[in-house]
Formats: C-alpha cells, structure tokens, sequence
C-alpha cells in the first residue's frame, strides 16, 4: 500500500504550492501515471480522497493521464511503444534493453482558487 | 556548494550526517532538486521555468504547472544520504525481496564473513518486532530496526533517521534489509549505491515477469536455497532468461545461506562494489 504514501507526498507537493500562491482551495489535481509506475490508481485515489477530507483540498478532482510505455531496442537502435511489460521489439523480437517511458508518477499541474479571488 | 546536498547554496553547514546538527542553519529547500542517480528513466522532473508559468483565468482560479516527481522529496533525502555515504566512504546496499526469502539469514552469513575486514551495520525494515535486529547483533554488526507499522516500504527519511542514530565509520558496509515486499519498495530510492534483489528456489521462476519493477531496478539477484533445489520445480535457465530478460545488466549469484554455496562469490561482488564506488 504505498498508494497511501503516494498520497501523502501529492498534498504536501499541492499544500506547498497553493500556500506560495495564497490560494485557499486546490480544486484540481493532475497527475500523470505511466503504465509501468506501479501504482494502483483505485487504491491512490481513495487514498487522496480520504488524506483530503475537511481540508482545502477536499473533493478536488482528481485527474489520471496515463502514459504508455516506450522502450529502446539495442539491437535495432528503435523506440516502440509498449502497452505491457513483456512487449517486445515487433522487428526483431527482443527485449527492450531500457525503458524510455512508463515508469512517469508526477504531479502535472493543479488549479488553485486564489485568496483575492475569493472575497 | 552545500557539502550535505551538493546543491549551490553556500550555507555554513559542515559535512556530516545527513540532516545531523545541520538542521537550523541548513533549511534551504531540497524538495524540487534534480537527481541525476536516482532509478529508472532520466526526467527532468521539475521544471523551473514551467513552474512559474501558470494561467489565471479571471474566475478565481489559477492553474499551477509543476510537472513534479511525486517521490521528489524522497530523491532529493536519498540523494543527501548518497552524498554522506560518499564522503563517509559507506558501501550502502539495499536487500529487497519478499518475505521469507532469507535476507537475513544471508546478511548473519555475510557478517560473519565481512566483520573481520570491515565494520558491518544494518537498518533492520518490518513491520513490527526487532527480532531481525536481534539476530544481526547476535551475527557481529550493529543494527538498528524501523518498525513501519503498516508500512510496507522504507523510505529515504527513515534511512536518513536511522544513519543519524547509526554514525557509521569510515570504510565501513552499512546493509539496509528492506520491508520484504517485492513491489512498494522499488519505488523508493533509499541513497543506496547498490540494490540486491533476493528470490529463493521455493518461489516461481516467472517473478521477475510479475514483479518487473524490482528486477529492473536492481543490480543484482541472489537466488537463494540453492540447497532445496533437488526438491523443487524451480526452472534455472527459465528464471535467468526471465530476469535478463526484464534486467538486462543484472547480475546473478546462486547462494545458499545454509550450506555456504555461493557466499564466497558474493562476497567477492561486495568487495568488488566497494572498490567501483569508492568505498
């Protein structure tokens, strides 16, 4: 269950940013999850939505933009897009030799409602 | 240049342990630093510029774009211990597995071996007890347990505490025994230079398919039970074609805690370690 530490960390990346922006709500939170992050979204989500309850972040929407997987075949010097962990490169068959993306779990970008805006 | 961090602040603090007595005039923020060791894929994972660029609608709200690791907190920590094992010259190495594969019977054996040359420590991860612990003290080192509660990972925060708790010498092996989980911990860099994935014969030889992450994050595997063999289905060649496979610079070394196999040669790759970081 690191979807619970995973949660935490996400509020205190919000928490600090809306504190420097003086906002008194984050209302949104963007997240970006490659396929191979490791991270159950269910288990992280109920996890953000019950660290938020009675907190300026309370029932902010919660958005996932998934990223598939890349990797790099050596042999071929080629990237492919991979949709599972064992895909393999569809020219010559092998394995990738790294993985160019997937593994991504950031906090993209959220939407604050400012202090000054609010009176 | 900070000596803790290594960023461009030019504090007054002293090398030491990470965070140790450097607290109150080292409180420059290393949240958003950028971690060229840190596992998996190179990102820039937080953007300076980007960050500051946001939109304000007119509605009340503004949009923040941060483009930030979620783990950054806990890279930029991991990155603060990796720098104090450097100047300490501390060979930290990272166990991981899951539980019941013999992390810590191998570490007993290790010890025994090791503590003659070297001065051993330990952070101990589970749950509950200290019964580990107890163990690697009995075996020669100085340990120290985290208990995560629920927990099912440490993290580069608890290692940080527990170093501080530790003062480990000069050219000295500090083993961390990870939470045994073969999934949560992978995601955490803990400042160790080498992380050690252990899988015994009595598990399946397809878990680095299910469980990729911790294959591909680590640098080495020791199949451990060697011993058992004879008794199990545990397919060899499936399972090393599997971890390469997921891993292709991963290196492998059949052990048995019980009997010794292997332990010798396992040694000679912690030695080896030692000499390629510096330690």
């Amino acid at each position: 269950m690191h979807e619970l530490s995973l949660a935490e960390e996400v509020i205190k990346i919000a928490g600090y940013e809306a504190g420097k922006n003086d906002a008194v709500r984050v209302s949104e939170i963007t997240i970006e999850a490659g396929i191979f992050c490791g991270v159950e979204i269910d288990a992280f989500r109920s996890a953000l939505e019950m660290l938020t309850e009675g907190t300026m972040m309370d029932k902010t929407a919660i958005n996932i933009q998934r990223v598939n997987g890349r990797g790099f075949c050596s042999e071929c010097d080629k990237e492919f897009e991979m949709n599972n962990r064992i895909d393999t490169c569809p020219v010559c068959g092998s394995f990738p030799s790294e993985i160019r993306r997937g593994h991504e779990f950031r906090v993209v970008s959220i939407v604050v409602e400012r202090n000054d805006d609010k009176d | 240049m900070c000596e803790t961090c290594g960023c461009g602040n030019t504090g007054k603090e002293k090398t030491g342990i990470p965070g140790k007595k450097n607290k109150q005039d080292h409180d420059h923020d290393h949240s958003y630093t950028h971690e060229h060791d840190s596992y998996g894929p190179h990102t820039h994972y937080y953007d300076d510029k980007k960050g500051k660029e946001g939109s304000h609608d007119h509605s009340g709200k503004q949009v923040i774009n941060l483009k930030v690791d979620v783990l950054a907190r806990n890279n930029a920590i991991a990155a603060m211990n990796r720098r104090f094992f450097e100047s300490r010259k501390v060979l930290c190495i990272n166990m991981v597995s899951s539980p019941g594969s013999g992390k810590t019977t191998i570490l007993e054996k290790s010890i025994g071996r090791l503590k003659s040359s070297k001065k051993v420590y330990v952070i101990e991860g589970d749950q509950q007890t200290r019964l580990d612990a107890d163990r690697i003290e009995k075996a020669g080192a100085q340990a120290i347990q985290i208990n995560t509660g629920s927990g099912c990972h440490l993290d580069a925060q608890m290692v940080e505490s527990a170093v501080k708790k530790l003062d480990p010498k000069a050219n000295s092996i500090l083993f961390i025994e990870n939470v045994g989980n073969l999934v949560c911990p992978s995601r955490y860099d803990l400042g160790e230079f080498r992380r050690v994935v252990i899988i015994s014969v009595t598990e399946g030889s397809d878990k680095p398919l299910k469980y990729p992450n911790m294959f591909e994050t680590s640098h080495l595997c020791l199949i451990n039970k060697s011993d058992l063999l004879p008794w199990v289905d545990f397919k060899m060649d499936e399972f090393v074609t599997n971890a390469k496979n997921i891993n292709p610079r991963l290196e492998l070394i059949t052990v048995s805690a019980k009997t010794g196999e292997g332990i010798e040669k396992w040694e000679k790759w912690i030695s080896e370690a030692a000499i390629q970081t510096n330690t």
